[in-house]
């Protein structure tokens, strides 16, 4: 997969316009990463499947609304993605099991795309140190698997509302350790 | 809740991102975010906190099943002079249509016992095949009804909307009620001819956006018109 921003961009934007071919080229280039966004949220299967076909629906049609002073055009997919994703599992009874630890799955991770990004990713494991272990997994399990508050809460075996207080409080130190 | 308070509101996009939020809460949320520019920059702000983590996702080839219904769905136009790869486009279209046929035929003679002179539109079916609605038209410049083919459970949250799809845009015709003998006459000008219609699950009312918000539950190629 060849992964240069610019390119990407010029691919949105031809779709944007209505460019059939382009929109083929944007996701032979960009599908197989989506892909392995949705079945690391919601495992291998359906779901994930139906939810990188709604997302490529949704990109054709909202292709217009992609500004590319707001950020690379990956980010935009990957946005899109993740929200297919998690509506199609919240609508499931079941979920996949057996995840593996968020430590694995941080140290699992390919070289993001862009140097920017491999910097914005060390920054972002610097400060999820900087959290209380169990706060830590809580945000990491959410956001790598989808958990919602009471699967976190069976998970840590701890109630709902500690959860609620934990990601709250997590999240706006990540925010406070982030932008400084 | 008081929206305004810039601490609630960086909390939700928070939330919203990291994926915590319950099902309806969402749901409330992505209708405050549509008409609320500054809190979906906040959404965006925390989309680029976290996506690292996703930039960094290992790749796995998708099946060509996605590809291909990606195309149905929307009802792409074949691109001009381009061979192999985008051949399939057409043979699927194709497919599409029989497939749609060989249901239509089957479903009128089981189901619907159309009166004299009506002619179908178009049967949508969802993702395993099984036909929902069925699209009829009883003569030249008349409506276009869709009714269901069978009963569809759906709670009060929620409701099914219809849409016209050509070259890739949805265009909204109208909630549809799933209780048999209850039908929605759609104008037969708003029926794309190498379109689709297409239902989706929306929050009760209607899509807030104009364009389909929820997952599309049924989708039908409309057949050609003679």
């Amino acid at each position: 997969m060849t992964d240069s921003p610019l390119l990407l961009q010029e691919l949105l934007r031809k779709t944007a316009s209505g460019d059939s071919a382009a929109f083929a080229e944007l996701y032979k280039q960009t599908a197989g990463k989506l892909f392995g966004v949705a079945i690391r949220i919601a495992g291998r299967g359906e779901v994930a499947e139906d939810a990188l076909q709604e997302c490529f629906v949704l990109v054709w049609q909202r292709a217009a609304d992609y500004d590319p002073m707001r950020g690379a055009a990956m980010s935009w997919l990957i946005a899109i993605m993740r929200n297919c994703t998690i509506d199609r599992l919240r609508r499931r009874a079941t979920r996949p099991e057996g995840h593996a630890t968020t430590e694995e799955a941080l140290s699992r991770l390919a070289a993001p795309d862009t140097a920017s990004k491999g910097i914005e990713l060390r920054a972002l494991k610097d400060c999820l140190g900087e959290l209380d272990e169990q706060p830590r997994q809580a945000v990491l399990l959410a956001y790598l698997y989808g958990l919602t508050r009471e699967e976190l809460a069976a998970r840590l075996a701890v109630p709902v509302g500690t959860v609620k207080s934990w990601i709250r409080r997590s999240l706006d130190r990540l925010r406070r350790c982030l932008d400084r | 809740m008081n929206y305004d308070s810039p601490e609630l509101r960086e909390q939700l996009a928070a939330e919203y991102v990291l994926g915590t939020m319950p099902a309806l809460v969402r749901r409330r949320f992505e209708r405050l975010l549509a008409g609320d520019a500054a809190l979906r920059r906040a959404v965006e702000d925390w989309h680029a906190r976290f996506d690292p983590i996703d930039h960094g996702a290992m790749a796995e080839e998708p099946p060509a099943r996605v590809w291909r219904g990606v195309e149905r769905e929307l009802a792409l136009p074949r691109p001009a002079a381009q061979a192999g790869w985008f051949s399939s486009l057409a043979f699927w279209r194709g497919a599409t249509l029989a497939a749609a046929a060989v249901a239509a035929a089957a479903i009128v003679y089981v189901a619907v016992r159309p009166t004299p002179q009506a002619t179908v539109v178009a049967v949508l079916s969802d993702d395993k095949g099984e036909p929902g609605w069925i699209a009829t038209s009883s003569g030249r410049g008349g409506d276009v009804d869709i009714a269901p083919v069978r009963q569809v459970a759906i709670d009060a949250t929620h409701a099914f909307e219809l849409w016209a799809i050509a070259e890739g845009k949805p265009r909204p015709l109208g909630l549809l009620q799933p209780a048999p003998g209850r039908k929605l006459a759609v104008e037969a000008a708003l029926v794309p001819a190498n379109g689709v219609l297409a239902v989706s699950l929306e929050p009760a009312g209607g899509s807030p956006t104009g364009l389909p918000t929820g997952p599309v539950e049924y989708k039908g190629a409309v057949l050609p018109r003679d």
